[in-house]
């Protein structure tokens, strides 16, 4: 009895992984379905499919991003305190002080122009191609609310280093919600804790960046592939066109 | 299997991507430099084990965290590592030792660096640490300006050790400043410039003309600066200041007294000596010069104005430094009729003097000009809050990259150039400005800026701002008060904080110092206390009773609580070894400066006359520490023990018996010396 053998023979190793090792269809399969994470995803999908020119890869790519940003962000609020006198000098400590941390700010600030760039190219994509129709309808509409969350995301991080681009943003983002027939005054209140760019709002656009949006977007992406799967998979170039071709 | 082999590159040209932040972090500047320290401290360590600690440092980041003064963190230490090492005095930069001074090495724990010089603490590299880049958030200040750290938390005008700033901030006064800007501290600052109500009686439309067109030329003493005004701005404004009527009582006087007849020159002229009047006024540039030039006076001003003016200038001009002496009607006359006689401007035109013919027109766009050009603000008041300027509030931090440079495009971007520029040509920035232009030489520029520099945008926390104690009733009300403004002690004398620096004795604790009847002789004929010195106390012709009056309340008020009345404690002062103090008085050397009898130095006061002028006490406490009233005193202090320092005192006092020399014969070196 190898080692391999003996590890995959105990009962820890079983009750986690419950499917043999073999190359089987069957495996492959039990891979996919026992597993929460990857159970969103189809257990066999079309060669074509996976071509680059079948999708460009920008959903991926957009994933991709959101998962660096969470790691990179996770890290950042390791040294950040959403507060007046400290969030600007936090920006700083990081360029002076923590290991590498204009690196991580770097990678957190340019992933997040990634993720806005290839999420609009992603739905461009599916535009053209046709894959909003049904029965992709529903997973249209979660992909629109997908993008909304996605430049929430973008403008509440924009204030959290607190200089002055941040503050004049914000004023003018915040204003701009404010000229909303009805309800303009109460959503710029109602976003910004108050009547200035304050603490208040610093404070609420952190929690909104790090907690409230993040979570409804994770969930929200869930849902978006769990759907792709349940609507027959990635829809590349309809087929009309590729008969034109 | 190409896929695959792709798969595999891009994953490594990845990680090698990924690799670069690390390397750039374990490369930073300051851990070669702190390498670097190890070497040249070991090779500067006085013994092995010195040695040892240099070699053990650890390559770290070094920082000074103070969270009491705005959480102040600097990490300037993590190149500058030898500041407080004094193994490391001329070792090259950055790693050499501060340079002494009052705060250096022993409060650079509780200041940190950029406290005093300024530029970003939290830095780690010299770039941003420094502020060198042209959109630094804070530059370092520049060693020129060095004083202006020592003015963020010194409030004081005077700051020891700091002559720059003390000058700038004496400076900014004496201009009037204030009048036009607000600044923290001086919220209830009134210039002391002259009301014009008299002027129509007191000068002519040709004089008003040329000091209006530059100020200093007419009078160097001048403090008005040039408004460059064109000539129809000083045709309006001649026309309203020759408008504004004349109070009736002034005029009246004026009036009355241009009608007398003529003095007697030659007694005027003794009568102007002998009051001392270049104490404060120059004439022809001799004298001190904080009072208006002499020279031209009667081509300035009016006989009628002069005389009453000179009998009384409270009258004419409530916020003057100048006293009113008790002259006679006659002495009067006679001053300024040597003044008609000498002090004239021979080459002025005839008319210099003759009055405007007002036309209403005029005079009305004048008064619009005397407020839009600013003229109100130093010479009408300005109410508390409505200054002319702009606010100085924080001025001393302002970033470069906020200034508006307007047409100066020659000058370098940082804000010591910009501020330079503002008070040198204030108007070169844009047309339409009103400052007007100050004539300062670069080390008064210098040290306005420094002073400048110094009014920081977030202010020290309490703890750390030394503010001078602020002394009220410094001078008593009743009618001690009114002889004191009368004669306006404190336009020379400084009493604790307040007053005027012509006088080098202050009158703070006078009281436990100088004898009363001594005081009262000396009032009625003042005399230089010090032969080097040139006499300065105005003769201001004071009566016995006044001078008794004065006396009385200066031993009474100015008094200092820790000095003795009588340190040999009831028992006569020849019982404390006199003799010993003779020769202790041999001993320390102060025959070098002061005069016993017909010998000794001219540098210090005679001390012949002790008993009659000093209070023992006084002379007791001094010489264990003459600093103990004055920084500046320059006896020096010998440390002396109780038991010398009442030997000396018992030695001083006896020697009263002696004969007093007359100390003007015993002064021949004192005409000179002063300004």
């Amino acid at each position: 009895m190898t080692v391999g053998e003996w590890v995959r023979n105990t009962s820890v190793y079983r009750s986690v992984i419950r499917h043999g090792i073999a190359p089987t269809n069957r495996n492959r399969s039990l891979i996919i379905f026992e597993n929460l994470f990857l159970h969103v995803h189809p257990v066999k999908v079309r060669e074509k499919t996976l071509r680059f020119t079948h999708t460009f890869w920008l959903g991926g790519i957009t994933l991709a991003s959101t998962i660096i940003l969470v790691a990179t962000g996770i890290l950042l609020m390791f040294y950040y305190h959403p507060s007046v006198p400290q969030a600007y000098r936090d920006m700083k400590e990081l360029q002076y002080v923590v290991d590498n941390g204009v690196f991580l700010r770097n990678l957190h600030r340019w992933s997040a122009h990634l993720m806005v760039f290839s999420a609009f190219l992603h739905m461009l994509r599916v535009f053209y191609h046709r894959a909003y129709r049904p029965p992709r309808q529903f997973n249209w509409v979660v992909g629109v609310v997908l993008l909304l969350l996605t430049l929430l995301l973008s403008y509440t991080g924009y204030l959290l280093p607190w200089d002055q681009l941040a503050f004049w943003g914000v004023s003018v983002g915040t204003n701009m919600a404010k000229q909303a027939p009805l309800v303009g005054e109460r959503v710029r209140f109602f976003l910004l804790g108050g009547n200035i760019v304050s603490e208040n709002a610093l404070l609420r656009f952190y929690v909104l960046h790090c907690v409230v949006l993040p979570v409804a977007l994770l969930l929200l992406i869930s849902v978006h592939i769990w759907r792709v799967r349940k609507d027959g998979g990635v829809q590349g170039p309809p087929d009309d066109e590729r008969r034109s071709l | 299997m190409t896929l695959r082999r792709l798969f595999a590159l891009s994953s490594l040209a990845f990680l090698i991507v990924l690799a670069f932040s690390p390397v750039k972090n374990a490369l930073r500047p300051y851990r070669a430099l702190q390498r670097q320290f190890r070497v040249v401290g070991i090779a500067r360590a006085s013994s092995g084990k010195a040695a040892e600690v240099y070699s053990s440092r650890p390559i770290a980041i070094q920082q000074v965290w103070i969270p009491e003064l705005n959480n102040r963190v600097d990490r300037c230490t993590t190149c500058h590592l030898g500041v407080v090492d004094a193994a490391m005095t001329s070792a090259p930069e950055p790693f050499r030792t501060h340079p002494p001074t009052f705060h250096t090495p022993r409060d650079v724990q509780r200041f940190g660096c950029t406290a005093c010089h300024g530029g970003e603490g939290l830095a780690t590299d010299e770039e941003d640490a420094h502020g060198t880049s042209a959109d630094a958030t804070s530059p370092i200040l520049p060693t020129e300006f060095i004083e202006a750290g020592c003015g963020r938390c010194h409030d004081a005008e005077a700051v020891r050790d700091a002559p720059t700033l003390s000058a700038g901030r004496a400076l900014m006064t004496k201009s009037n400043c204030f009048a036009c800007h607000k600044a923290r501290g001086h919220e209830d600052f009134r210039a002391d410039a002259p009301p014009l109500e008299t002027l129509s009686m007191k000068t002519g439309a040709e004089w008003l003309r040329r000091w209006l067109s530059n100020p200093k030329a007419v009078d160097a003493n001048a403090t008005m600066p040039n408004f460059q005004l064109t000539g129809d701005d000083i045709k309006v404004l001649s026309h309203y200041l020759f408008a504004r009527p004349v109070p009736p009582q002034l005029q009246h006087a004026i009036e009355l007294a241009g009608a007398e007849p003529n003095g007697d020159s030659a007694r005027g002229k003794t009568l102007f000596a002998e009051s001392r009047c270049i104490s404060c006024h120059t004439v022809g540039g001799k004298g001190n010069g904080s009072a208006p030039e002499l020279g031209t006076i009667a081509s300035r001003a009016s006989r009628g104005w002069l005389i009453a003016f000179v009998r009384d200038p409270h009258a004419f001009y409530p916020q003057t430094k100048m006293p009113r002496y008790s002259f006679t009607d006659a002495d009067v006359r006679d001053i300024v009729a040597w003044f008609e006689d000498e002090l004239k401007d021979f080459d002025a035109p005839a008319d210099i003097l003759t009055p405007l013919r007002v036309n209403q027109t005029f005079a009305e766009k004048g008064e619009k000009l005397f407020k839009s050009a600013g003229c109100f603000a130093c010479h009408s008041g300005v109410k508390e809050g409505e200054r002319f300027g702009p606010d100085l509030y924080g001025i001393g931090e302002l970033k470069a990259t906020s200034l508006d440079f307007g047409k100066r495009s020659d000058l370098p971007r940082t804000l010591a150039a910009w501020l330079d520029a503002k008070i040198s040509t204030p108007r070169s920035f844009a047309s339409g400005l009103k400052m007007p232009t100050f004539a300062f030489d670069a080390a008064q520029k210098r040290a306005i800026v420094t002073a400048l520099l110094a009014i920081p945008a977030i202010p020290v926390p309490d703890a750390y701002r030394s503010t001078p104690v602020q002394q009220a009733a410094i001078v008593p009300a009743g009618p001690v008060g009114e002889i004191m403004t009368r004669y306006r002690c404190l336009s020379c004398h400084q009493i604790g904080r307040a007053g005027g620096d012509i006088s080098t004795a202050p009158l703070t604790f006078e009281g436990s110092k100088v004898n009363h009847d001594w005081l009262v002789n000396y009032l009625a004929v003042p005399y230089s206390i010090r032969p080097i010195i040139a006499e300065r106390m105005p003769v201001l012709k004071v009566s016995k009773e006044e001078a008794g009056k004065l006396a009385d309340a200066i031993a009474m008020i100015y008094v200092d609580p820790s000095t003795p009345d009588d340190p040999f404690l009831g028992r006569p002062a020849s019982d404390h070894d006199a003799a010993e103090g003779e020769r202790l008085y041999t001993t320390f050397g102060c025959r070098s400066c002061h005069i016993i009898g017909k010998t000794g130095g001219y540098y210090g006061p005679p001390l012949t006359e002790t008993k009659a002028r000093l209070k023992p006490g006084w002379v007791f406490r001094f010489l264990q520490n003459p600093q103990r009233w004055r920084a500046d005193v320059r006896c020096p202090n010998y440390g002396m023990t109780d038991t010398d320092a009442l030997r000396l005192t018992a030695y001083l006092e006896t020697l009263a018996e002696a004969p007093a020399v007359p100390v003007a014969a015993a002064a021949p070196a004192r005409k000179e010396a002063a300004k």
